[in-house]
Order: C-alpha cells, then structure tokens, then sequence
C-alpha cells in the first residue's frame, strides 16, 4: 500500500530523473547537418532552429602562429545550420559571462566566424586560415558592431560617457552649412576611412566578408553576401550567420566547416583566439 | 628570427626579420638641454594629425618630466622591470650590451616582449609631474643648491626605428618601414586594429583608435619631409632643440652630415633605451644636471662622455656652431659647414639654405634714450 510518503519519495524520484534525462536530451552530432528550412533567418531565437539538428564543437587554441593564445578560454561552441533558396545560416552558440562590446586600448571584444573552403575538392585546405592556392572564406561578426547596427552612435562619448571633447575641426562654424566640406574634413582625421577599411565604422551590418590563404593573409571578400545578428542569451552569445550556400555543396558533395571565438575580457584578437579544426558539414 | 647587426648594442641580436636597412634613415637630435615643456610641440603635431574621432587621447608627440612623468603611465618601468637588461661590457672600445632585448626575451607564444597600456595609463599626461624629486631644506632655494632635487624634460615621437617592435609585432605586415627614408608606417587600408603593435612597441609610440578600429601612429610628417621640410613638432619647437635629418651607419658617418656629427663623431646624442634592441634614431643629448645613474640607464653608458663633450662646445667653435643651427630654418639640413664664425646648413645639392652667426651680435641700448629724451623701461 502507497503512504502518503512513499508517493512524495516516488514523485521527487521521478521529478529528478526527469531533470537529468533533460540534460541529457541534448543529443549532438558528430559534424554540421544542414537542413532545409521553410525560410532563412537571422534571429538566434527564431522557431525554424528548432529543427536543425545540435552539434558541439571543441574549441582549441590557436598556438601554431604566433602571436599564439596560451590560455585557453572559451570550451565549446554550438552550431545549428539550415538551408533555404540559395542561402546557409549558422547558429552559433557560446558561453560568455563578460559582454564585451566597448572597444579601446586594451579593451578587446568579443567575435565570432565562420570558416568555408571557397572549392570543394578532396583535398581540403589548411583549417588554420587556408594555404595558399586554396582560400577560405570567412565570414565574421563583432559585438561592437551589432552594438553600432542596435544604434549605438558612432561618437566617443558613446564608447567613455564622461568625455569631454573642446573641438573637432570639422564642427568648425563655417563647415556647418556645408555637409560635402565638413564630410571631407572629418575624413582627413581618420585614413582608415577614407581608405574604405572595413574595420571603420559607421556600420550597418554586423558581419565582414573576408578570404584568407593562410595565415596573416586575411583580405576583404570579393563579395559583401554575409548578414548576421548577435543577441546575448541568459550567459552568452547567441548568433546568426548567414551567406550564400557554398558553390557545389549538395547532399552527394558535403563539405567542412571551421569556427573560431574571440573572449573579449581574455584579450583575444586576430591570431589570439579559441578555434576548432574542419567539421564535416552534410546538406540533409 | 633573423640575425642582424645593432650597432647601438656593439653585437648582433636576433630579430623577426632579416636586416634590410633604408637607403636613408629619418633621424632626429632632440637637445634635452634646452627643452622648455612649454608643449608647443605636442599642440603643433595634435592640431595637424590628431584631432579626429577616436584620436582624442592621443599624443604622437609628447613630453613628460623625468622622473616622475609617463605618458602613457610608467611606458618605461614597466618594461625595464619585465627586461633582463643593463648589462653592458666596457672594456674593448665601444661597449658591449650583454642583457636581452625584447625581441631576444619574447615569452613562448609572443614575438615580442611588451605590455599593454589601458585607457587610464592615457589619462593624466603631465598631471603633478613637475614636482621636485627631493626634499629643499629650508633656505637651500636661496643658497642656490638642489642636491638630488633634478628633473628634466624629455620630448618624445616614435623613433623610426632601425628594427621596429611595432613592425615585428603585426601578425598581418600591416606595417611597413619605407625604403626611401626608413620612416615606419602604419597602412590604414590594412591594419585591422589587434593592438599587437601597441603591446610591442616599448615606446608605446603606436595608438589605438577605437572609432577607425586600427592603430595610428607618427608618420615623421612624411609629406613635409618628402619635400625636404621638417616635421610640424621640429619647426614650431619654442626652445630650438630639434634637428630633423638622416643618419648613416657609423662606419658610413660623414663629418659634413649634421647628425652624423652629433651622433658618431662627437657622440653628444645618445639612443633612447638602446637596450631594448630596437636601434631607435630619435638621439637626445642628456640632462647636463641630472645623476648619471639615472641617464646611463635611459640612454645608455655613453652619457658621462656625451655629457663632458657638450660642456667642451664654449670651446669647440664646430660644435658650438652646430648647436646653433637646431630651429634656424624649416628646411631639412643635410649638410652644414663652417668658414670662420659663419656656420651654414645646406641641403643635398649643396644650396645654402641658412647663414648663423657663431655668436649671435649683441645690442645694448642705454637706458635713456637721448633721442627723445625719455627713460626707457622693459614692459611695454
Ligand atoms: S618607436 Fe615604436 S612605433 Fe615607432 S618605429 Fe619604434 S617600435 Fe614602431
Ligand atoms: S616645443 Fe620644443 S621646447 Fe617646447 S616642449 Fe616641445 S620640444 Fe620642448
């Protein structure tokens, strides 16, 4: 016969088996399955992810170019693809207590890529930013430029709220009338700008295009096709990529896939990031 | 790494890349001497290259009080306390550095030895660091002695270095050092702003722009030169402590070149931290009045002779005339001259380009002025 306290036993039993088989619900797969959706997104917390199949990637360091990470920071990342009409979207998932979005003298910020092999052939290139005559094409987001695309103004007060700034020469009185010539001014102080460095805000997309064939060679794309959103979740960063399905990427022709997460707080930039090799990436 | 030869050092040392030295080097002699910190300098390069967004904080040039001025925050302690340096071996003819340069010393992992400054290291330049180092007692300002109470002003602009920290550091070569006039560079077109050359640079010479998103640095007005004039902070210097030029190597120097003199005759300007490795070619003559325990270490063991040679100049009609050419002209002096008391800059072509007296002539106008019968006084 069940007492009233056997029944509590059972029920508290049951409630904590749950919880641990909830946890372990979370069936991931070996390499990247990306299927067909009935739209792309580039909201993180859209419903079609739903569907994609989980996988979990390692990250390791980059300690074979130097300068090279020594510390290892970042542990895992979660990709989730799907596919629609032309188009491949990543879901990238990672922990990261810290948001790092204020970039300055030693204030780094967090990031995140994408790495594809620009041909699918059999021998695939370097994982570490291609080889040369086998490029990779990047695609990469930035916490302060989703800041900016969010409406973050493109002025210093926005990046130190107590600064106080006497003059620019380009706020001089008689530019004020005159938009062209107060334009111009501006960009005489700032040549990365001028020279179209796409490092330079202001900014209306979140994600750069780039191609690399090994490392220190990274170069704007050709083609300015990747969008992207990031939004942080509960204790991280949630984000979208999206770009062109690769050319020749089918269900009889997979291909491999690389991903690479910069820590802000860790001082991570360029070469000093958390990476993982190639993945398979199938078309389901 | 590379072997290369450092003259500064006397031996060679390792280095990211092989030695490829310019056809010419931009260098410069700053006279620490006659620097007045009245930052007309500092004003002068602010308001022709950095007065954009994300360049608030920056100062190509600047100049702080020895010893308790830092811009950024203790650039040069902090790095002397990381280095395994001051060692140098004096008993063959030129001294022998036998510590470790930041590129011999870089940790596992690093290509160079260095540090990163944050934004509060920027945030105070010359703030409090005019105060005396030491103690006055109680009537020593009248009797006219300072024992140990010493500071001097020390003008600073990226050194244009013979091998560049900043350059070895880029993971992307996105700096590069010119050829034509050794001056080093950063490409805005390709920098992608990951601060390795600021963490590399010991001189912290190099800035990040947090709205272009790349590092910026002094350019040695590379157009003004171009053009054979010196830089902004040269020709608007107050105290006429600067001369802008090229340097050979010593085995090259000419007598007739006016930083060649300086440096390798006289060898009255001295390398800023030569120890660091980086053969850097802004030269500064030292503090006359400050302990040479403390210059020997900022400009290496050269400075008791630098310092006794300067002194000699009331004697030393050459030397003397020299001097007196720093702030005559705006041009770029590479050649200078002395016929009796005339001392003249000239450039590569052999055109004069300034005529200085040896000794400037003196007027002296009595105090009554007998023409209009009235007493002249000093203020106006
Ligand atoms: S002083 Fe610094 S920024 Fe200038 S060339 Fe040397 S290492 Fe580079
Ligand atoms: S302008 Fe000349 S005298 Fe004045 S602070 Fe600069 S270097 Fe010194």
């Amino acid at each position: 016969m069940f007492t009233k306290k056997t029944i509590l036993i059972t029920l508290v039993a049951l409630f904590l088996q749950g919880a641990i088989s909830c946890s372990r619900a979370v069936v991931t797969t070996p390499d990247v399955q990306a299927v067909s959706a009935e739209r792309i997104t580039l909201d993180p917390n859209d419903k079609v992810w739903d569907a994609a199949p989980l996988h979990s990637s390692k990250l390791i360091l980059q300690d074979l170019v130097d300068p090279r990470l020594m510390e290892a920071s970042t542990q895992e990342v979660f990709v989730k693809a799907i596919t629609h009409g032309g188009e491949i979207a990543f879901r990238l998932e990672w922990a990261d207590a810290s948001q790092n979005d204020l970039p300055g003298p030693r204030e780094f910020v967090d990031a995140a890529a994408v790495q594809l092999p620009t041909k699918i052939e059999a021998s695939v290139p370097a994982p570490q930013m291609g080889e040369a005559g086998k490029n990779v094409e990047i695609s990469y987001w930035r916490a302060d430029w989703q800041a900016i695309v969010d409406g973050r103004a493109d002025e210093i007060a926005a990046l130190h709220p107590n600064a106080t700034v006497d003059h620019y020469p380009f706020q001089a009185k008689p530019l004020e009338n005159d938009p062209n010539a107060k334009a111009s001014a501006e960009m005489r102080y700032a040549p990365a700008r001028k020279l179209g460095n796409n490092r330079s805000g202001p900014r209306e997309n979140p994600v750069e295009d780039l191609i690399a064939a090994g490392p220190g060679t990274l170069s704007p794309g050709p083609n300015a096709w990747s969008k992207g959103k990031g939004v942080r979740t509960g204790n991280g960063w949630a984000i979208v990529l999206t770009r062109p399905i690769p050319e020749g990427f089918s269900q009889a022709s997979p291909t491999q896939v690389a991903f690479a997460v910069w820590e802000g707080t860790h001082q991570e930039a360029g070469a000093r990031k958390m990476r993982t090799g190639w993945v398979q990436m199938l078309q389901k | 790494m590379a072997r290369v030869n450092n003259w500064q050092l006397g031996r060679e040392m390792s280095y990211w890349y092989p030695e490829s030295r310019p056809q010419k080097q931009f260098a410069a002699v700053f006279d620490t001497n006659k620097c007045i910190a009245c930052q007309t300098c500092t004003l002068a390069c602010k308001t022709t290259w950095t007065s954009g967004k994300g360049q608030e904080y920056m100062l190509w040039n600047n100049v702080e009080t020895k010893p308790y001025g830092f811009y950024p925050l203790a650039w040069d302690l902090n790095l002397l306390d990381m280095l395994d340096g001051g060692k140098w071996n004096e008993s063959g003819e030129r001294p022998v550095y036998e510590g470790s340069t930041i590129f011999e010393s870089a940790p596992a992992g690093e290509r160079v030895l260095g540090w990163r400054p944050e934004d509060q290291d920027y945030s105070y330049p010359n703030v409090g660091e005019d105060d005396c180092a030491g103690q006055i007692d109680g009537g020593a300002s009248i009797a006219g002695s300072h024992d140990m109470a010493w500071f001097y002003y020390l003008a600073r602009i990226c050194n244009h270095c013979t091998y560049p920290a900043c350059l070895a550091s880029c993971p992307r070569g996105s700096i590069y050092k010119r050829p034509e006039d050794g001056i080093v560079l950063v490409d805005q077109g390709r920098c992608r702003g990951y601060q390795e050359c600021v963490k590399g640079c010991p001189y912290k010479k190099v800035f990040y722009n947090a709205m272009t998103g790349t590092s910026e640095k002094c350019i040695a007005c590379f157009p003004k030169m171009e053009s054979g004039i010196q830089p902004q902070c040269f020709v608007n210097c107050i105290g006429k402590i600067r001369m802008a030029g090229y340097l050979n190597t010593p085995e090259n120097a000419r007598a007739d070149n006016p930083l060649d003199y300086l440096v390798h005759i006289k060898k009255i300007a001295l390398p800023l931290f030569p120890q660091f490795g980086l053969e850097p070619n802004v030269y500064y003559i030292p503090p006359v009045h400050v302990p040479t325990s403390f210059t020997r270490q900022m400009f290496g063991p050269g400075v008791e002779k630098a310092i006794e040679t300067y002194r000699s100049a009331a004697t030393d009609m050459d030397l003397a005339g020299l001097l007196g050419l720093f702030g005559s002209s705006e041009r770029v002096m590479t050649k200078w001259r002395r016929i009796g008391e005339t001392i003249t800059g000239l450039d590569d072509d052999g055109n004069i380009l300034v005529n200085v007296p040896l000794k400037e002539p003196v007027h002296i106008r009595p105090a009554f002025d007998t023409l209009h019968q009235i007493t002249r006084v000093n203020c106006p």
